[in-house]
């Protein structure tokens, strides 16, 4: 077995039996995210149950029993006509009972509507504790819903009576017919539903790198303090085994464990999300693919090199950051101060097209190794592969760079004196 | 042969001098001691061997090799113990031996032969396959220098091998260094702030003060020279402390 191949195998085994990192991978995004989920997709299913309205009717003419048989048609809803003499009475009974939501039609309904004067009914909804509301709110929506059909279907109504033609016409007179136009071609598909699907991938790109990144990161950072930390440094150091072999080692240990915590994240955040969101993308039955957008093994492989190279630099700068802590608390720290504002400006890409931004927002942007990756995401998808081909040959410099540096840290005496001081402890010196 | 030249070794932390020009040699197969008083430049001085540290002055060879330019050479033919070391907490005893079996073993002995001797040097009994988190000090240190003896170096460099234990895992120490010195041909660099300790032990030892060399001999003959009983006493008349 080769010394990079013991080092990678002695590192996976080390990780996989820290506590703190299994608990991190498997509870938290397996478990937990599922479960709240769960919890969340209970109170919607359960505010997804038939609305049951207690109406009063005090009205004379004819417009009230309309509204009633239109209730009465409207799916999930069960009405249930009473005699009452004050709106108390009513949510009293319906308190008592069981019902989500009270309507109460007033006298002069018909009255108002025949003579052409605006009315209006009275929607009660019951809360029955201190909840999101999500039931409520449901059941008052479908009373709405019945009041909308039935306020078109009396305007047509008057309309017809006192106007010729169409009446549909003459209440909406303009439609808009939606197309979008993707690179030239023209889909048959609303604008807003095209930019569902890509806002959904522009968001999951950049939230799936950030949540990569900062594993792999901390994790890099974590394992090279532990060796500070636990006193092993020292002697992995007088092995003999090249300093670079060791500094790979490690890190294709870490990024082993690191890419798995980052899909169990990824599956966990999904269950979580689609728990609640059933009426997702793949349901309208459209996919980036029908839309002329689609990743080739081509473009999946150019993106693939630029996320590896990424992390590559990732890795490197944490191992070359934890040199410089005492400990595994200070090495995450300092990871966090140095990683986190080079990944923060990546979350503009969410929002905005890097070719849209002003210059100076947009070398910046080119600047930072992890914005490549989101920028060849988007243009691996509209086959523009020159930035992509940028992309790699900036990345592979820089991330190159940032290996010879810190395999060049290694292979010095700093690796073991390099301290950074926070102020005033000065360790002493033998 | 010579297992161990210095000459001239001095290194300078910023504005403190640990090392002022020191020269020693060791002989192959002996136990050399280096005693002194905490900071007086022992680790520094080991460490350099190590090739830990790089010196920045005069020169240090092991077995003719030099430990700046030929570090990679001289890994294969040392094994380092440091002073506060540790061994990977998740890890049981046997898989840290293991590991290191692993990236020695192309210098000759087979995995096996190499776990087989750190097993019996460490002498934990079964409690070689519990995690060495739930290790004792003493327990750890002798995980530690079975790590160090069973790859068979031809020189061991120990920093305080015994330091901080107890009187019987530090006389089972001292046991496994002489017997590897006097069995197997192993040469030893041991420092030690304990004098009698490094009497019991050395061949010969160098007293070391404020970085420089102030003694070297026999324990014999510098107890001799000095008309002391002890090291301790010879240190202290050595260095011009009036008893």
């Amino acid at each position: 077995m080769s010394d990079f191949f013991v080092i990678v195998m002695k590192e996976l085994k080390d990780l996989m039996r820290n506590k703190q990192i299994i608990v991190g991978m498997i509870i938290v995004p397996l478990i937990l995210f599922p479960a709240l989920g769960k919890m969340i997709s209970f109170g919607i299913s359960e505010a997804k149950e038939e609305t049951k309205v207690i109406l009063v009717n005090f009205d004379e003419g004819k417009y009230g029993n309309v509204l009633i048989s239109a209730l009465k048609a409207a799916p999930n809803v069960t009405v249930t006509l009473i005699d009452a003499q004050t709106v108390q009475e009513v949510i009293q009974k319906a308190q008592a009972e069981g019902y989500n939501v009270v309507v109460i039609i007033p006298k002069d309904f018909s009255k108002n509507i025949e003579a052409n004067e605006k009315t209006y009914v009275e929607v009660y909804a019951v809360f029955k504790g201190i909840s999101a509301g999500i039931k409520e709110s449901v059941s008052e929506g479908r009373i709405n819903v019945v009041l909308q059909v039935l306020n078109e279907e009396l305007a047509k109504l008057k309309i017809s009576e006192t106007v010729k033609g169409n009446p549909e016409a003459i209440l909406h007179p303009i439609d808009a017919k939606s197309y979008s136009v993707i690179q030239g071609r023209i889909v048959d598909v609303p604008p807003s539903v095209v930019s569902g699907i890509i806002y959904s991938q522009a968001f999951s790109i950049p939230l799936v790198l950030f949540i990569m990144i900062s594993y792999v990161s901390q994790m890099a950072a974590t394992t090279m303090a532990a060796e500070k930390e636990n006193k092993t440094l020292e002697t992995l150091l007088t092995l003999p085994v090249k300093r670079i072999t060791i500094i790979t080692g490690k890190m294709v240990g870490t990024a082993i464990i690191a890419l798995v915590a980052s899909i169990a994240y990824m599956i966990g955040l999904k269950y979580y999300i689609s728990s609640f969101s059933p009426e997702n993308m793949t349901q309208i039955g459209i996919t980036l693919k029908d839309l002329g957008l689609e990743m080739t093994p081509k473009g999946a492989l150019l993106f693939g090199i630029s996320l590896f190279l990424s992390i590559v630099f990732a890795l490197s700068l944490a191992m070359l950051i934890s040199v410089f802590a005492e400990d595994i608390r200070s090495a995450s720290t300092m990871v966090s101060m140095i990683m986190m504002p080079l990944l923060f400006p990546i979350w503009i890409l969410m929002f905005k097209d890097v070719s849209t931004l002003p210059p100076a927002v947009k070398y910046f942007l080119y600047a930072i190794p992890f914005s490549h990756p989101v920028i060849a995401s988007r243009a691996v998808l509209l086959k523009q592969y020159g930035i992509v081909y940028a992309g790699i040959a900036y990345l592979l410099f820089i991330s190159g760079a940032m290996l010879y540096i810190t395999a060049k840290f290694f292979s010095t005496e700093k690796v073991l004196t390099a301290k950074l001081k926070w102020g005033k402890r000065r360790g002493a010196e033998k | 042969m010579t297992a161990i030249k210095v000459e001239n070794l001095e290194k300078d932390y910023g504005k403190v001098k640990a090392l002022k020009g020191i020269s020693f040699e060791v002989k192959e197969g002996e136990i050399f001691g280096l005693i002194g008083p905490n900071g007086a430049g022992k680790s520094t001085t080991l460490k350099i061997l190590a090739t830990l540290l790089m010196p920045t002055g005069g020169r240090a060879e092991v077995y003719g090799h030099n430990v700046v330019s030929e570090a990679d050479e001289v890994r294969k033919l040392i094994s380092y113990l440091p002073e506060e070391a540790g061994a990977y907490k998740n890890l049981t005893g046997y898989e840290y031996l293991q590991f290191m079996a692993k990236l020695y073993a192309k210098t000759g002995k087979s995995v096996e032969e190499m776990l087989k001797l750190g097993v019996e040097i460490a002498g934990l009994g079964e409690r070689i396959h519990d995690k060495v988190a739930t290790y004792s000090k003493g327990m750890t240190r002798k995980l530690l220098l079975a790590r160090a003896l069973m790859v068979m170096p031809k020189l061991a460099i120990l920093d305080e091998p015994a330091s901080g234990l107890d009187i019987i895992n530090a006389y089972a120490i001292r046991q496994t260094i002489k017997r590897f010195a006097r069995e197997e041909g192993v040469t030893f660099l041991v420092s030690s702030h304990n004098m009698l300790e490094v009497e019991f032990l050395c061949d010969r030892v160098a007293l070391i003060n404020k970085g420089i060399i102030v003694e070297v001999g026999t324990p014999k003959e510098l107890k001799e020279k000095y008309n002391a009983e002890n090291l301790e006493e010879v240190f202290m008349k050595a260095v011009g402390v009036r008893l």
